[in-house]
């Protein structure tokens, strides 16, 4: 489990840079806009929610 | 000029209270905004920037209301939160298992809203479609209510509580929130019908749904932020603010109501009225009575 979480969250900050600076567009509502902000925070978000997932695993007996 | 009259004082106004009221009442906010406007034949550009502006100070104004009926709850909520995961472990306590239950329920429409949203706005945006999923929003109602009463009769009235909930079980109530990306499907009434399939009594569902509701409600709006700072949204900076106060009154004034109806009353008077409403509007769309 400990291993999941670190990979979920390396990959949603991956995406999540990948949406913020353009690189990737999809399912974007413009995919010519240069930042595709609400897709980068729900990324962000979903990497913080893996590295508290990571968190708990560590601890866990 | 477009833009000078993209919303007027009595649009704002009646538009603020429609969203105020149609967020929290189980009948569908974005249909209803789809649909009145319609019916008063307004020629409000739904994609005008000041509109976009003008709707996202209307859904702070609610989000705000939520907020502040549940500032105490929220409190201890976020104080759980924060401890259980400074501590790396879970303790059981009631606030933090109903606060995990609301990070996991709120996954599924934060994944969903943000990838399909514009989609299914594109898709689905017109008051045919609106009318249509009004319809169907009742018989969501109806379907919860009449499954509701075959679990009485066949086991009982047995209820289950909100910290007792699992994790499947909020991400399935999270996905039947999703489906309030349809216009005419309400958010809380898909929430609120998952929330009885699940064993849930109606004070607990509406409690859960409106708790679901909030961050969702707040994210959008907080997301659409910039757009306050498009260009000519100073000219109905005055109607925002008057929008924002109406339509944070008219939501508190609401969940204030909803939480003392359902602990006594059901989903099916809101049913019947989504029925008609839309029934009605459906038949004025194909008179061409409405565009």
């Amino acid at each position: 489990m400990k291993y999941l979480a670190l990979v979920i969250a390396i990959v949603c900050f991956a995406i999540a840079i990948l949406y913020l600076f353009g690189v990737i567009s999809w399912f974007a509502a413009d995919p010519t806009h240069k930042h595709h902000v609400g897709h980068f925070a729900l990324f962000l978000v979903l990497g913080v929610l893996a590295l508290i997932w990571l968190r708990f695993a560590w601890r866990a007996p | 000029m477009q833009n000078v009259h993209a919303v007027t004082f009595v649009q704002a106004i009646l538009l603020a209270l429609l969203q105020g009221v149609s967020e929290l009442f189980p009948v569908s906010s974005l249909g209803h905004t789809i649909l009145v406007p319609a019916l008063f034949h307004w020629s409000v550009n739904r994609r005008d920037p000041t509109f976009l502006a003008f709707i996202v100070v209307l859904h702070l104004g609610t989000a705000l209301a939520l907020v502040i009926f549940y500032r105490r709850e929220w409190i201890a909520l976020a104080r759980a939160l924060i401890a259980s995961v400074v501590r790396g472990r879970m303790s059981g306590a009631r606030d933090e298992r109903i606060a995990w239950l609301l990070v996991v329920g709120t996954i599924p429409v934060g994944i969903l809203g943000v990838f399909l949203e514009s989609a299914v706005r594109n898709l689905f945006g017109s008051a045919a479609f609106a009318s249509l999923f009004l319809m169907i929003n009742a018989l969501i109602m109806f379907a919860g209510e009449f499954l509701r009463r075959r679990q009485h009769e066949a086991r009982g009235k047995q209820y289950k509580h909100l910290e007792a909930m699992t994790w499947t079980q909020s991400i399935a109530v999270g996905f039947a929130q999703s489906l309030a990306l349809l216009p005419g499907i309400s958010r809380s009434g898909a929430s609120i019908v998952a929330g009885l399939a699940i064993d849930l009594d109606h004070e607990d569902a509406a409690h859960y749904s409106f708790l679901l509701a909030t961050p969702v409600i707040g994210a959008a709006a907080l997301l659409e932020i910039p757009r306050l700072w498009a260009p000519g949204t100073h000219v109905i900076a005055l109607q925002a603010v008057i929008g924002c106060l109406v339509a944070g009154i008219a939501a508190y004034a609401s969940v204030a109501f909803l939480t003392r109806y359902f602990q006594r009353n059901d989903l099916r008077p809101f049913g019947w009225y989504c029925l008609a409403f839309g029934a009605l509007c459906l038949y004025l769309f194909y008179k061409g009575a409405i565009a």
